[in-house]
């Protein structure tokens, strides 16, 4: 950059009458522009070695003891009050399953995860790695996240509340690391509140040449006393396309209590 | 509007306790005690999600039909388990055993399905083994 400045300054000193040292000059500043430039370039684009994360996915459960098992997923760190509501909403809605009510979920009113549940699977997920841009999706409700490459983050005055949130990733060697803001309060992975300040950091990489790792660290220290990380594996699925996925009718609603129900279709 | 964004607000807040990673949807609506097998004529089968559906005509008695409603898993897990559309019409004649509902009402889990071409099908139920077969 410096080496631009150098030039460009030469250039203009240069009066017009002096029009072949004022233009070699100018020449070489825009060289100098033009490699400053490819540099930045490069750095937003992936490493020349950078893997390719591209195509489907699903998640991985290998038998106990392999080495491409992720770490087995911790409760959440919830300050104290937050865990005990937390227990006793656990606690209730498998109560409520015992008693056949299952409490309606989101699925109920054919809403999707968001980030970062809907890696969780079980549906395949897709992932299309381009040179700025890698959008992931998953294939129940077709939810698509879009993670912005060589970008720096956005602050939440940038941005509205969302199921997916901006994310933004840089790649850390083979590992890309993603940066997510701005998920909607009632969008909660394991039932987890969080604040607005909620940020989701992952660590996507290969730890075999066909098993992913997702490291999903999420840090929101009014309500985790500690970042969280839950860890998902995925293997590939060669030659599989993700099939289209509407939530077309659902015949489950929930009733006048919240509770599951099934509409019984008229003969 | 308002009220039902408040209304919806509440349900999620309330909802997300089964949005475990294990399971998308609860089949605790269904009764894993007992299984019934049903044989009726289809009146329809709905190739939708989050569910497929089939729609059941049973006799019972002479003059009495009963009608269920018989739920399936989502219809891209039945393709990747092999199923199509087409594997049942209309007016087919068929043998379902399913996990009743604990409602009482005339609906259930589709845990397998004898089609008029011999074939027994199998949809790819979560934890299928968790229903326990009551009859054969």
């Amino acid at each position: 950059m410096g080496a631009i400045l150098v030039a460009a300054r030469a250039a203009a000193r240069h009066p017009s009458h002096h029009r072949s040292e004022g233009a070699r000059a100018a020449l070489a500043a825009l060289a100098a522009l033009a490699a400053w430039s490819w540099s930045i370039s490069a750095l937003a684009q992936a490493p020349a070695a950078a893997p390719d994360f591209s195509g489907s996915w699903e998640r991985y459960r290998g038998p106990p003891g392999d080495k491409n098992n992720p770490p087995p997923e911790s409760d959440p760190p919830l300050r104290a009050q937050l865990a005990g509501e937390w227990t006793a909403r656990r606690d209730a809605a498998r109560a409520a399953d015992a008693r056949g009510e299952p409490i309606a979920t989101g699925y109920v009113h054919c809403l999707p995860d968001g980030v970062p549940s809907m890696m969780s699977g079980p549906f395949p997920l897709e992932i299309v790695q381009g040179r700025d841009q890698m959008n992931i999706a998953q294939e129940a409700y077709s939810q698509i996240r879009r993670i912005y490459l060589g970008k720096s983050q956005v602050t939440l005055r940038d941005i509205e509340l969302g199921f997916y949130g901006h994310s933004v990733g840089n790649w850390d060697g083979n590992t890309l690391v993603v940066d997510t803001i701005g998920i909607k309060d009632y969008v909660r992975f394991r039932d987890v509140p969080h604040t607005r300040a909620m940020r989701i950091k992952e660590r996507l990489r290969l730890v075999a040449p066909d098993i992913l790792w997702d490291e999903i660290t999420i840090e929101d220290p009014e309500v985790l006393e500690k970042p969280w990380t839950t860890t998902f594996a995925y293997r590939r699925m060669p030659g599989y396309e993700i099939i289209e996925y509407v939530c077309e009718d659902n015949r489950e609603y929930a009733d006048e209590n919240g509770v599951t129900r099934l509409r019984i279709g008229t003969p | 509007m308002i009220r039902s964004l408040t209304r919806l607000a509440v349900a999620l807040g309330l909802a997300t306790t089964a949005l475990t990673a294990a399971a998308h949807h609860s089949f605790a609506i269904f009764d894993h005690t007992q299984t019934v097998t049903l044989q009726g004529k289809v009146l329809s089968f709905q190739w939708t999600n989050p569910h497929g559906y089939l729609e059941l005509d049973v006799r019972d008695g002479p003059k009495n039909v009963d009608h269920y409603t018989l739920e399936l898993t989502s219809i891209n897990m039945l393709q990747r388990a092999g199923w199509k559309s087409s594997d049942v019409s209309a007016g087919d004649e068929v043998t379902a055993v399913i996990a009743p509902l604990l409602s009482g009402d005339h609906g259930g889990l589709l845990l397998e399905l004898k089609v008029p071409d011999g074939r027994t099908l199998v949809p790819p139920v979560p934890a299928i083994g968790t229903f326990k077969r009551t009859q054969p």
